[in-house]
């Protein structure tokens, strides 16, 4: 892929969960041989329920925690294997909005110290040259420069959330991962938040690696999709040849699943049987096997490989060629 | 370029007056009517204690021959000694020791105690365990005990009652410290900074330490009370100050001796080592009710 | 009037704060039939989850109170109830489940023992009797395995499964009125299509009508027959689920729908509604709505729009469909 500002090539990752100097180790497999790419200037979501993987994805690309295996290229630089002092120019190249606009900022900061910290960690700039990029960002995000000197508990969700895009902002990214950004916004903040992005992409020459569960949104703000189960990535590929033509059968009951607001759409739902499995007991060969429709004996034996069909869509399933 | 999302956003929630983390503190502290009484009698006892030689109403090592043993009076407040010295004016003079012996050993022992506590917590793995297992050591030995030893290895003298008491507050602080910082640790915005690329020292000193304030404030002003009856005991117990200093303790311990028959010389230093430890446990209590966090999220 | 299993009319539910009396709920009105879901649709600020919880009468520990206005459950205003006839009616006639199913639950004890406790009270059944319909709910719930859950602990079990005993708890005593407060928002979404399917098998089977309380346009109109919109604890709209998404009345309800990014409508940018919710003690004069609203005239910031019904499905609080002349809903 041209351009590509982040190549992710089979990222691992496994916690321990227990065990130590005397017991057996047990682990979980959080993330398992997930590999994508991301051009400059787009959004890839990773799209995916409870125990899928990822947040942990993200957190892996901010090195916030280590990759088990893998590699991991931001920007030409290899990330995965570097050593926490080689990874200040990720940090300012690289940068996070989280899910929860009221946690994710430090509520004993003001607004103008709390959208200038990165400025403080990566530059030298004075403390008045700080102040005047925050305010040039606080008016990008939609704010105003009067409420540099408020604290964040005095805003709104939505509000709360634009500071923390503007503390992403401020030392130029070129990527953001945006992990749940509005999940917890009502509706109507919502669509605010996703324009303003939207307008920052074509603005900036961002690219966004966005982390939801909730495919209308993703669906909105892609440009590619990889739909993750339980640690996998189980189909990627262009969002419209994914929405319009779903192959694997848990991306096709995922996007049935989903609620559409238009009553006259009413439709029959693929309802998948059974629990998500917990990623500290996955099933065996294909973790799906165990709600799939179309499981049998191959599925529980092998794990499926992507295989690439068309030219914007790859699929792992042993039914699907 | 302005975003299509700005214009009518701009409005802020509650909008009155500025917040300000003091305002907020001191309207609910005013509420605690125990507390503010209790700081003001410190506060007072602050003074005091600076300016105390100017208005003590007779010299405090200045022996009265003619006057032994006194009960309280019109001219002595709270009576003479066996030395005929006035009470009323060594407690003040001996306000100055007492304060001065609990709040540096509080103070170097707050300071020692969360370096120590901070690390602990913040870092976990082998440099927590061998923190928290020192602290386990020291815990072991009661208090008193602990400064007793630590004084006959050093010697007697008020500079080593202050070393003995900052010693073994430290496990308090470290471990209190310890906790909050585990605690803090997990809140999203110490990630977002790490993830910013804040240095340990950064998100230590910006967004951890600050969590941990509001204990350590209650903390401390309960340990100060602690602080004073150790200096004081240890200076009973004859390996503090020495004899003719007007500490407290000291002056409990010389007392002794007239207990039967003029209760006096006993009774007056140990109102005041009360009184004091007893102010600083209610502004304890009261800064707890304002400042405790599991409290105030509501 | 009798058809009603729930009627609320003109609910008023303030709470107290430093000493001040805070009005939430300002003039609530629906009704619900048997046998129907009702939604009712608002975001944070609008009161749906009080309006739920003034309908149940869990005002305990909280400075909540109802001011105003009456809740006749078939029949009987329980505004004028005491909390021991209420309680009678909770939890049997009328249940509720949460959106947290782990609160919820009491965490020390097992399922069977909670759920028996609810059937116990209610049905006056022998140990082992409700011991048998406990099992029989769980496995109507389309739990599998309910002899061994019954067991468990709440922590042993997923989301999808907690909140399938929540369900079968409140369906022991099969009520008449199910109020359901955002059952599904803190599931997955393969998991949350089960859910929803369940409800709708529940209440075809039992004819139970159920207050759906969400902010998720896409499940209310997956199932729900009509729908009441709330914003700044009013109701500003109420129409047939159809008509409300065909046509919506209220600039609020205008602006949510079209807010919501939907699969297959390819819309580059989202519309969106300026401004936000105001706080209950900022409430600003005339309709509540005016200072965002796109379509507001001098009138909506100075008095507040009667109810017009605009037909005799649909009605909507509103000054564009409202004139001197139009009779006000009583």
């Amino acid at each position: 892929m041209p351009n590509s500002i982040l190549k992710v090539e089979n990222l691992k990752k496994s916690f321990q969960i227990a065990g130590g100097l005397f017991q057996q180790k047990q682990y979980v497999n959080a993330v398992i041989d997930v590999s994508f790419e991301i051009e400059e200037g787009t959004t890839f979501s990773l799209v995916g329920e409870s125990g899928c993987g990822k947040s942990t994805t993200g957190r892996l690309i901010t090195r916030l925690i280590a990759p088990t295996n893998g590699s991991i290229m931001v920007d030409g630089q290899e990330v995965a294997t570097a050593k926490p002092s080689e990874l200040k120019h990720l940090r300012q190249t690289v940068q996070m909005i989280f899910q929860d606009p009221y946690a994710s900022l430090n509520p004993r900061m003001k607004v103008k110290e709390l959208v200038g910290e990165p400025l403080e960690i990566h530059t030298k700039l004075s403390k008045a040259e700080r102040e005047k990029l925050v305010l040039e960002m606080l008016e990008v995000v939609g704010l105003n420069a009067e409420h540099a000197d408020r604290y964040a508990h005095e805003f709104s969700g939505g509000q709360r959330q634009r500071l923390g895009i503007a503390r992403a902002l401020i030392t130029k990214p070129k990527l953001i991962i945006a992990d749940e950004p509005v999940s917890a916004l009502d509706v109507s903040i919502q669509s605010q938040i996703l324009n303003l992005l939207k307008q920052l992409q074509q603005d900036y020459k961002i690219s966004y690696l966005f982390i939801s569960h909730d495919l209308s949104v993703v669906e909105h703000i892609s440009h590619y999709i990889g739909v993750m189960y339980l640690g996998s990535i189980v189909e990627i590929g262009r969002k419209e040849t994914i929405f319009n033509n779903p192959k694997h059968p848990y991306t096709q009951a995922l996007i049935a699943s989903v609620p559409i607001a238009d009553p006259t759409l009413r439709k029959k739902k693929i309802v998948l049987t059974g629990d998500i499995p917990n990623p500290k007991n996955p099933p065996s060969g294909c973790t799906f096997h165990t709600r799939c429709p179309l499981a049998s004996d191959i599925c529980k034996q092998a794990i499926p490989e992507m295989k690439k069909i068309n030219e914007e869509q790859s699929v792992a399933c042993h039914f699907v060629h | 370029m302005t975003s299509p999302t700005t214009v009518q956003n701009s409005q802020v929630q509650h909008t009155q007056r500025k917040y300000s983390p003091f305002k907020e503190f001191w309207k609910s502290f005013k509420k605690q009517k125990a507390a503010l009484l209790a700081s003001i009698f410190i506060g007072l006892l602050i003074v005091v204690a600076f300016i105390g030689p100017y208005i003590a109403p007779y010299d405090p090592f200045e022996p009265n021959y003619d006057a032994l043993l006194e009960g309280p009076s019109a001219s002595h407040l709270a009576g003479t000694d066996e030395y005929g010295r006035d009470i009323f004016s060594r407690l003040i003079v001996g306000a100055k020791i007492s304060l001065m012996v609990s709040f540096s050993a509080v103070f170097l022992g707050l300071i020692l105690g969360t370096i120590l506590g901070l690390i602990s917590g913040y870092f976990g793995g082998w440099i927590d365990k061998i923190i928290m297992r020192s602290c386990d050591v020291l815990f072991s030995f009661p208090d008193l005990l602990l400064a007793i030893a630590i004084v006959a290895l050093l010697g007697p003298g008020i500079n080593n009652v202050i070393i003995a008491v900052m010693i073994f507050s430290v496990p308090s602080f470290a471990r209190l410290v310890r906790g909050a910082t585990l605690n803090a640790k997990e809140n999203v915005y110490v990630e977002a900074a790490q993830s910013m690329g804040a240095s340990h020292v950064r998100v230590l000193w910006k967004h951890i330490f600050p969590e941990t304030m509001s204990e350590l404030i209650i903390f401390v002003t309960m340990r100060i009370g602690t602080a004073i009856l150790a200096a004081s005991g240890l200076s009973f117990l004859g390996l503090g100050a020495s004899p003719e200093m007007p500490e407290w303790g000291v002056m409990l311990s010389s007392g002794r001796d007239y207990l039967g028959t003029s209760s006096h010389v006993v009774i007056m230093p140990g109102i005041a080592i009360f009184l004091t430890v007893l102010a600083f446990n209610l502004i304890g209590d009261g800064l707890r009710d304002v400042l405790d966090p599991k409290i105030k999220n509501n | 009037m009798s058809e009603h299993v729930l009627r609320v009319t003109d609910l008023e539910t303030s709470f107290t704060r430093d000493k001040k009396e805070i009005k939430i709920l300002r003039g609530v009105n629906f009704a619900i039939r048997k046998g129907e879901i009702l939604g009712l649709v608002g975001e944070s600020g609008s009161g749906k989850s009080l309006t739920s919880l003034s309908i149940m009468q869990l005002f305990h520990g909280t400075t909540g109170k109802i001011v105003n206005g009456s809740i006749h459950f078939n029949g009987e205003d329980l505004t004028k109830m005491s909390e021991s006839a209420i309680r009678k009616i909770r939890g049997k006639q009328m249940a509720m489940i949460f959106q947290e199913p782990m609160t919820s639950l009491n965490p020390v004890l097992k399922i069977g023992k909670q759920l028996m406790e609810a059937i116990e009270m209610h049905l006056k059944l022998q140990k082992n009797e409700s011991r048998h319909h406990a099992i029989q709910m769980l496995k109507n719930v389309g739990i599998g395995r309910a002899e061994e859950i019954i067991y468990e602990y709440p922590h042993q079990l997923s989301g999808g499964m907690r909140q399938r005993v929540m369900i079968a708890m409140a369906m022991a005593c099969h009520p008449n009125l199910l109020i359901a407060d955002e059952p599904t928002t803190a599931l997955d979404v393969t998991i949350q299509a089960q859910i929803l399917e369940l409800m709708k098998k529940l209440k075809e089977e039992n004819e139970t009508a159920i207050l759906l309380i969400t902010h998720d346009l896409g499940v209310v109109a997956e199932m729900c027959d009509r729908v009441v919109v709330m914003y700044a604890g009013q109701v500003v709209e109420e129409a047939d689920v159809f008509e409300l998404f065909a046509s919506p009345k209220h600039p609020y309800t205008q602006g949510l729908i079209a807010s919501v990014p939907k699969i297959g409508d390819n819309k580059e940018i989202l519309d969106s509604i300026n401004g936000q919710v105001p706080s209950p003690q900022n409430m600003p004069n005339g309709c509540k709505f005016a200072p965002r609203c796109n379509q507001a005239m001098s009138v909506c910031h100075e008095e507040s729009p009667p109810t017009v019904n605009i037909s005799t499905t649909r009605q909507c609080s509103c000054w564009l469909y409202a004139t001197k002349d139009v009779k006000v809903n009583a």
